[in-house]
């Protein structure tokens, strides 16, 4: 620090500017991006206005200056969202599903990892990596048509279950069993995915442990233990941060594709909320009320993820 | 004696583990996989066949007639090609801004770095909101056009510093060299940084090309015309009514299935939309999950 000389600020702008005419077409190339960043990231800020608002889309001649004219409100709306029993009922079933699938779902792909680094022929493990991973490439469409024709009323499920007398199951209406629909299908989905996470960590652990053990007479078991684990802890703790950073931001699209209006009770998440209060019922305020909440929330978690990773990682997440 | 001892219960231990691996993972791929077959049989399967059940991962009773409407009778073309424009253009736009902006940034010398750096990484902690952002599209007058499923993806922050990343594990003698030689900044990327660059590029341009592909939300939220369906809303249409068919979710139908012909059932119409969706994935992944296992390793390395 007190080596550190300051440099005049008339320097600095004159180093820029010597800088500057050397690179032009490096500040040339910033340009496309920081267009599609201006027009999609930070004039939509400007919209959060709507949330203090009565926002009137016909006003003006485009809906970006009928946000100049509709009249402010305060805080009505958030008054109005906080007080509604909607607003407790998504949030919940937000933190519900995203933490179902935290729990149950997060050490799966770990264990499939450490199985995939025991089959030692290449070919074997390529073929079994391969199968595993490819629900990863397919939208949540298809693997919603996939699981349709698996366990609607006259999927393959119900004609083995009807088979045997006993009743078919509404899997994707009953309101008991569809959180479990959405974890099953999210594991189904993403555990390949994340096990190529860890087996590249796996791989990276250095093979001189391994033997180091083995002379020691350590088993398979102890291996595990007492190495592979520790050696991949770091982006054990990563994933689980991230994962936990970004509750609030994951899981629309499956639940928007999945869900239908037999459950909302249980599955209707903040920002499916959002969507049919915006698109559906036009309520454009209170929608971007409750969009706004979304994200101040969700801001936090992740600076908060971040500054763990930080202290127990070194690393920053981005 | 006892060193032979060990060595046999090592082996023991070692040979336990990898069966129990292999069960598992076995399990785990058939249930990756036989779902994918059930889905594909189905699609070709005789219609009366499919509504008893009696399709598991084999086709019964072969017919290519669900195909063939699905093909033909419905928009499935129109949507497939209103796919492949998104996808391609997209993915080409994306990859433009997502390397011309990498570059300047990778290089510790350029003055303004960390402001700009600053702002991808603001954008990417803070989200304005589905709404604002649909605000937005509405006024610049690209409602249900290519161009408001091409504006969200067209610099995704998380890819820009992978390959940013990449760039900055280069070697810098190469680059500096050219400089020696002569070559400008812009030179210096297409001719030297850029083909010193192609695994990193090839991954990236496949998580563009996935995430137009698969995007449902923003082709449903930005485009209302039936001209402009993409595939993924299209599939979604198509398993919606069948299953307000087979589930009475909707109306009093319940058909079991509505039955267009003997041999086309709505059951077996999801199944052959789904495949003819499937299809274009797994064609193309043998070619590309080379590129997707290295990206998950660059991605990880550094994210």
């Amino acid at each position: 620090m007190k080596d550190v000389k300051r440099i005049p600020i008339r320097t600095k702008v004159h180093n820029f500017f010597v800088y500057f005419r050397q690179h032009p077409w490096l500040y040339i190339m910033l340009i496309p991006g920081l267009f599609f960043l201006c027009v999609y990231k930070f004039w939509p800020l400007y919209g959060i206005k709507m949330a203090f608002q009565d926002y009137n889309i016909f006003l003006g001649s485009n809906p970006m200056e009928a946000i100049a004219l509709s009249p402010w409100v305060g805080l009505k709306h958030f008054r109005k969202l906080f007080a509604s029993s909607n607003f407790l009922r998504v949030l919940s079933n937000t933190l519900i599903i995203n933490g179902m699938k935290i729990v149950i779902l997060f050490p799966i792909p770990i264990i499939v990892a450490i199985l995939l680094n025991e089959i030692r022929r290449r070919n074997a493990r390529k073929l079994l990596q391969t199968s595993i991973y490819i629900p990863y490439f397919f939208s949540w469409v298809v693997v919603f048509g996939i699981f349709y024709s698996l366990l609607g009323t006259y999927g393959i499920v119900n004609g083995l279950l009807s088979g045997l007398g006993i009743e078919r199951v509404r899997f994707f209406t009953d309101q008991k069993i569809f959180r479990w629909l959405l974890v099953f299908t999210e594991g189904w989905k993403e555990v390949g995915y994340n096990a190529v996470i860890y087996l590249a960590a796996i791989t990276g652990i250095d093979v001189g442990l391994y033997e180091a053990a083995k002379i020691d007479g350590a088993n398979k078991w102890r291996l595990t233990w007492h190495i592979t684990l520790p050696g991949i802890l770091p982006t054990i703790v990563l994933m689980l941060i991230l994962k936990v950073g970004y509750i609030l931001d994951t899981g629309f699209e499956q639940v928007l594709v999945f869900y239908n209006a037999a459950v909302y009770d249980v599955a209707d998440i903040i920002q499916t909320y959002v969507y049919r209060l915006s698109m559906g019922k036009m309520d454009f305020s209170m929608s971007t009320a409750l969009g706004l909440f979304n994200s101040v929330v969700a801001f936090v978690l992740i600076i908060g993820a971040n500054t763990v990773s930080k202290r127990l990682l070194n690393r920053s997440i981005w | 004696m006892k060193k032979n001892q060990y060595a046999i219960l090592q082996d023991t231990s070692e040979k336990v583990s990898h069966a129990i691996a292999v069960v598992v993972l076995v399990l785990l791929a058939l249930m990756a996989i036989l779902p994918c077959l059930h889905v594909i049989s189905k699609s070709i399967s005789h219609g009366t066949r499919v509504t008893a059940g009696e399709v598991l991962f084999w086709p019964v009773g072969v017919q290519f007639e669900t195909i063939d409407y699905v093909l033909n009778k419905t928009a499935f073309w129109n949507s497939l090609k209103n796919s492949l424009i998104v996808t391609s253009l997209g993915t080409v736009i994306a990859m433009f801004t997502t390397i011309t902006t990498a570059y300047p940034l990778s290089k510790p010398s350029f003055k303004g770095r960390k402001l700009f750096t600053l702002l991808y990484v603001i954008s990417m902690v803070f989200f304005g909101g589905i709404v604002p952002a649909y605000m937005v599209v509405r006024t610049i007058g690209i409602l249900d056009t290519y161009w408001a499923c091409i504006l969200p993806f067209a610099i995704v922050q998380f890819n820009m510093f992978i390959v940013k990343n990449y760039f900055e594990g280069l070697p810098e003698s190469v680059e500096e060299s050219a400089m020696i030689d002569g070559a400008g900044d812009v030179r210096t990327l297409w001719s030297i940084v850029v083909p010193m660059s192609m695994p990193v590029i090839a991954t990236v341009s496949l998580l563009y090309a996935i995430t137009y592909w698969n995007n449902y939300f923003h082709a449903m939220m930005y485009t209302n015309s039936s001209d402009m369906r993409t595939i993924q809303l299209y599939l979604y249409d198509i398993i919606n009514n069948g299953q307000a068919f087979a589930e009475n979710l909707y109306s009093g139908w319940n058909t079991g299935g509505a039955a267009i012909s003997a041999n086309v059932t709505t059951e077996g119409m999801v199944a052959a939309a789904v495949t003819m969706s499937m299809v274009p994935i797994v064609a193309f992944y043998p070619f590309v999950q080379r590129f997707m296992i290295q990206g998950i390793t660059v991605g990880s390395v550094k994210g």
